[in-house]
C-alpha cells in the first residue's frame, strides 16, 4: 500500500482503537493508571513514527509490518521507560501484539470491506471515518483523563504561620505550604498516597511520621529539631524529595529513617540535606535508593544501609560524620558509587575497631558493589569486616 | 429515466456491474449492454493466444468490488494453506489463468449478470441523463467498450507471415517476435519452448518491472500530482509510465539464457518463417467508433489522442450533480494509468458508484 499521510495516520487511529478501550477496561478494573499511560505512550511512539515513515516509504508491502512492528515495539518499550510506566512486562508486549494483530486484520481485511476505495484512497478512511478513527482514541484517553481529574486528591493549601500539631493527615490529599507556613509538634500521614509539600515541621517524637501508608511523597520539606527522627517511615515504600532535616542537639534521632519495607517497593531518598543526630539517613530490612544527599555532623554514621537492606547509596556527599561515614551492614546489598565521604572522625569514646574513621565499612555478611567513591580525605578509607564481601566495578 | 447503464461487457464493465450491486442499487436498477455474456470472453481468447499461465497482477487481480477477500484467500482456504497468504503479503502471489478465470464465472452466475446483447454506439446527453440509442434513458452512464482492436504495425500489413500475438498461432520454426511488452516476453519463452528459434525485435529495451504501473501510482499518494497537472502533462507522462515492460525474475531471463544462440535480439524484421506481432492495441479514442463518436459530436477534449478526464473518470463537461457519464477500462487512463487493469477497474468503479447513489 501507498499510505498518504492523513491514510496512515487515520488507519493508525482506527487500528488504535480497540486496545485502547481494552487498555480503558483493564485500567478500570485494576484500579490502575499504567494501562492508560502504555496506551498513551504506544500511542505517542506509533504516530510519531509514521510521521517518519510517511517520506521513506512510498511503497509499503504487507511483509514490512514485521520489521516496523518489531520496530515499533522497541520504541514504545523505550517510551514506557523514558516516562516511566509502570507497566508489567508480559501484559504490555500482549496489548502491543493485540495492537499489532489488530492493526493488520484491519488492513488488510476489514478496512477494505467497510470502504471499497481504502486501498485506492492510500488507507484514508474519509471524513466520516477519519473522524471516528480519531473519535475512537480520543474518546478513551479523554476519558481517562477526565477520570484521572476527577481523582486528583484535594489540594490543602497551608497558611503561613505557625500550626501547632501534631497535624494527622487523614485522607488521600495534597498539602501544600505556602511561603512561611510551618507546623509545629510533627506530622502523621495516617492514609495513602498523601503528598507533602513545601512544610517546615518543627518539633513533634517524629518530624514526620509515615506509617504503613503507601504512595506518600514528601517534596520541599523541612524538619528541624524533633525529639526523635526527623522523618519516621515504616513498612512502605515512599519518595523522599529535596528535604532538609535539621537534627542538631538531637544525639540519638535519625534525619530519616526507613524500616521494614523490603516487601512493598522500593523507598527514594533524592536530593536531601541533613544535619546531626546519630544516623543521618539509615535503612533496616528496606529496599532504597539514597541518591544525591548530603550528610553533616551525625554522631554514629552519616548513611546507613543494614539489617538485609538491599539499595544504592550514590552520588551523596558525607562530611564529618563520627566514626563511619557509609555503612553498608548486617547481611545487606548495596551498590556504592560516585559519593564523596570526608572528614569522618575517630570514635574515641568507642573501642569498636569499625568506628576508627572509615569512609566506608561493609560488615557483617554484607555485600558492597563499590564504584568510583572519594573517600581520601578520612582517617581510614575502607574497611570490610566480619564474612563481607567486596566487588569492585570497572 | 432509468437509473444506471454500463455500457460494455468485459471485465471492467463487471467489476462495476458487481461494485454497483455491492453498493445496493437493485439488480433491475442496472442495465447492461454488451455483445457477449462471457465478461470474460474477450480476455480469455487473448490470454489463451500468448498462453498466458498466470496473472501479472498480485492479490487484487480478481473482479470483486473490494480488495479483500481476494483469490489469495480464496486458494488458501482450498488448499487448506497459508502459502498463497505468505506470497501474497510478499507481493508475490499470482493467481493462475484458470483459478482467475473460475471465479470470474462463480462470480457471474452468482450475481445476476445478463447483458442485454446490445452494441451501443451512440451516446446522446439529455436533460438529467443520457440517451442510449433507443435503448431507453439513463441518469449514470459507465462506458467500458475495452481496447478498440490489436495494433499491428504499418509495415507489416498484409503480410503473411505475420499474426498478432492475442490471435490463435502456433510457432514456426523461426519467429521473429516484434514488441518488448509482457506478451513479447510470454511469447519468447513459448516459441522457445516450442523449438522455435527466437528473433526478438524492439525499438527499445524492455522495462522491467512487477507492474505495469509503478506501484504508488496506484493510490491517491502518487495520483494527486498525476491529477494536478495538465492533461498535456499528463499525456507525457502516461507516454513514460505505459512503456513496454514485464517482470523481473528467474522464470523469465533463464529461459533466454539457456536458449543461447535459439535466442537473439535484431532490428528489424528480416527473413523470419512467422512474425508475431506483440505490439498491443491500437490506441486512442479515434479507434473506438464509440468514443470516437463522442468526443465528435461532445467537442470534448482529448490529448494525445485520449479523451480528458476528471480524477474520478467522469467526463467533464457531461456530468453534473444530476447525472454521470464515466468511462472504464483503457479509455479512463487520464484518470488512472493502470486503468486497463482489474485493479483500474476496481478504481472508476469504486469512484462511479458513489455518484450512483443519488437517484
Amino acid at each position: 500500500m501507498s499510505y498518504t499521510l492523513i491514510g496512515r495516520l487515520e488507519s493508525r487511529l482506527a487500528a488504535l482503537a480497540l486496545p485502547f478501550a481494552a487498555a480503558l477496561v483493564l485500567a478500570a478494573a485494576l484500579a490502575e493508571w499504567w494501562p492508560v499511560g502504555l496506551a498513551a505512550a504506544m500511542l505517542a511512539a506509533v504516530v510519531a513514527l509514521d510521521l517518519v515513515y510517511h517520506p521513506v516509504l512510498r511503497y509499503q508491502p504487507g511483509w514490512a509490518a514485521l520489521p516496523l512492528g518489531l520496530l515499533e515495539l522497541g520504541v514504545v518499550m523505550a517510551v514506557v521507560l523514558a516516562l516511566g510506566v509502570r507497566a508489567p512486562l508480559a501484559v504490555a508486549l500482549a496489548l502491543f501484539a493485540a495492537a499489532w494483530l489488530c492493526a493488520q486484520v484491519l488492513g488488510h481485511a476489514l478496512l477494505p470491506l467497510w470502504r471499497l476505495s481504502y486501498a485506492e484512497d492510500g488507507g484514508e478512511l474519509g471524513r466520516r471515518g477519519g473522524a471516528l478513527a480519531a473519535a475512537a482514541v480520543a474518546a478513551p484517553l479523554a476519558a481517562a483523563g477526565g477520570l484521572w481529574y476527577a481523582h486528583l486528591p484535594p489540594v490543602v493549601h497551608l497558611a503561613a504561620g505557625v500550626h501547632q500539631g501534631p497535624l494527622v493527615i487523614t485522607r488521600r490529599e495534597r498539602l501544600v505550604g505556602e511561603p512561611g507556613a510551618v507546623v509545629r509538634g510533627g506530622i502523621v500521614v495516617a492514609h495513602k498516597n498523601v503528598e507533602i509539600s513545601h512544610v517546615t515541621v518543627v518539633g513533634g517524637v517524629n518530624g514526620i511520621t509515615v506509617d504503613g501508608m503507601r504512595g506518600v511523597v514528601l517534596d520541599h520539606v523541612t524538619v528541624l529539631h524533633p525529639q526523635e527522627d526527623g522523618i519516621h517511615v515504616r513498612g512502605e515504600a515512599i519518595t523522599i524529595s529535596h528535604c532538609t532535616v535539621d537534627m542538631t542537639g538531637v544525639p540519638y534521632g535519625q534525619g530519616i529513617d526507613i524500616s521494614y519495607n523490603m516487601d512493598t517497593g522500593e523507598t527514594m531518598v533524592d536530593r536531601c540535606t541533613v544535619v546531626g543526630g546519630q544516623e543521618g539517613i539509615v535503612t533496616h530490612s528496606s529496599s532504597a535508593m539514597l541518591m544525591h544527599n548530603r550528610v553533616e555532623r551525625t554522631t554514629m554514621r552519616g548513611i546507613s544501609m543494614t539489617e538485609m537492606s538491599m539499595g544504592g547509596v550514590m552520588h551523596n556527599t558525607v562530611l564529618h560524620a563520627k566514626g563511619i561515614g557509609i555503612l553498608c551492614g548486617d547481611h545487606s546489598t548495596c551498590m556504592i558509587d560516585r559519593n564523596d565521604v570526608a572528614g569522618t572522625t575517630v570514635d574515641r569514646a568507642s573501642e569498636d575497631r569499625e568506628r576508627a574513621g572509615y569512609g566506608l565499612v561493609v560488615e557483617f555478611g554484607a555485600v558492597g558493589d563499590l564504584g568510583r567513591n572519594d573517600l581520601t580525605d578520612n582517617p581510614l578509607t575502607m574497611g570490610v569486616f566480619v564474612g563481607s564481601l567486596v566487588h569492585w566495578q570497572r | 429515466m432509468e437509473r444506471v447503464a454500463l455500457v460494455g461487457g468485459g471485465l471492467a464493465g463487471f467489476v462495476a456491474y458487481l461494485t454497483v450491486l455491492r453498493s445496493g442499487v437493485p439488480p433491475d436498477e442496472i442495465a447492461l449492454f454488451a455483445p457477449e455474456a462471457d465478461p470474460a470472453a474477450a480476455w480469455r481468447r487473448r490470454a489463451a493466444a500468448i498462453r498466458q499461465t498466470h496473472m501479472r497482477s498480485e492479490s487484487d487481480g480478481h473482479c470483486l468490488p473490494a480488495t479483500w477477500p481476494g483469490l489469495a484467500v480464496r486458494e488458501a482456504r482450498r488448499r487448506r494453506s497459508l502459502a498463497p497468504l505468505a506470497r501474497s503479503v510478499c507481493d508475490r502471489y499470482h493467481a493462475t489463468v484458470p483459478d482467475f478465470l473460475e471465479h470470474v464465472e462463480e462470480l457471474r452466475v452468482s450475481s445476476g449478470w445478463s447483458p442485454r446483447a446490445a452494441r451501443i454506439e451512440r451516446v446522446t446527453p439529455v436533460d438529467g441523463g443520457f440517451s442510449l440509442e433507443g435503448h431507453g434513458e439513463f441518469r449514470h452512464v459507465l462506458l467500458a467498450t475495452g481496447h478498440p482492436g490489436l495494433a499491428v504495425p504499418e509495415e507489416l500489413r498484409g503480410d503473411a507471415r505475420a499474426v498478432h500475438s492475442y490471435e490463435p498461432h502456433e510457432y514456426r520454426e523461426s519467429v521473429c517476435v516484434v514488441g518488448a511488452g509482457l506478451a513479447a516476453a510470454t511469447e519468447w519463452l513459448n516459441a522457445l519452448e516450442a523449438g522455435s528459434t527466437v528473433i526478438s525485435v524492439r525499438r527499445r529495451e524492455p522495462v522491467r518491472r512487477p507492474l505495469a504501473v509503478p506501484r504508488p501510482y496506484l493510490t491517491r499518494r502518487g495520483l494527486a500530482a498525476f491529477h494536478r497537472s495538465s492533461p498535456e502533462r499528463r499525456a507525457l507522462e502516461l507516454r513514460e509510465l505505459l512503456l513496454p515492460s514485464y517482470p523481473p525474475g528467474r522464470e523469465w531471463d533463464e529461459p533466454l539464457a539457456r536458449a543461447g544462440g535459439r535466442f537473439r535480439v535484431e532490428e528489424r524484421v528480416n527473413g523470419a518463417d512467422q512474425v508475431i506481432c506483440a505490439t498491443g492495441f491500437l490506441r486512442g479514442v479515434g479507434h473506438d467508433p464509440l468514443l470516437r463518436r463522442l468526443v465528435d459530436e461532445q467537442g470534448l477534449e482529448t490529448v494525445d489522442g485520449r479523451l480528458v478526464l476528471a480524477p474520478d473518470a467522469t467526463v467533464p463537461v457531461l456530468t453534473d450533480s444530476t447525472r454521470t457519464l464515466a468511462v472504464a477500462g483503457v479509455a479512463a487512463q487520464m484518470a488512472y494509468p493502470a486503468a486497463d487493469t482489474l485493479g483500474g477497474a476496481r478504481y472508476v468503479a469504486h469512484r462511479f458508484v458513489r455518484r450512483c447513489r443519488t437517484r
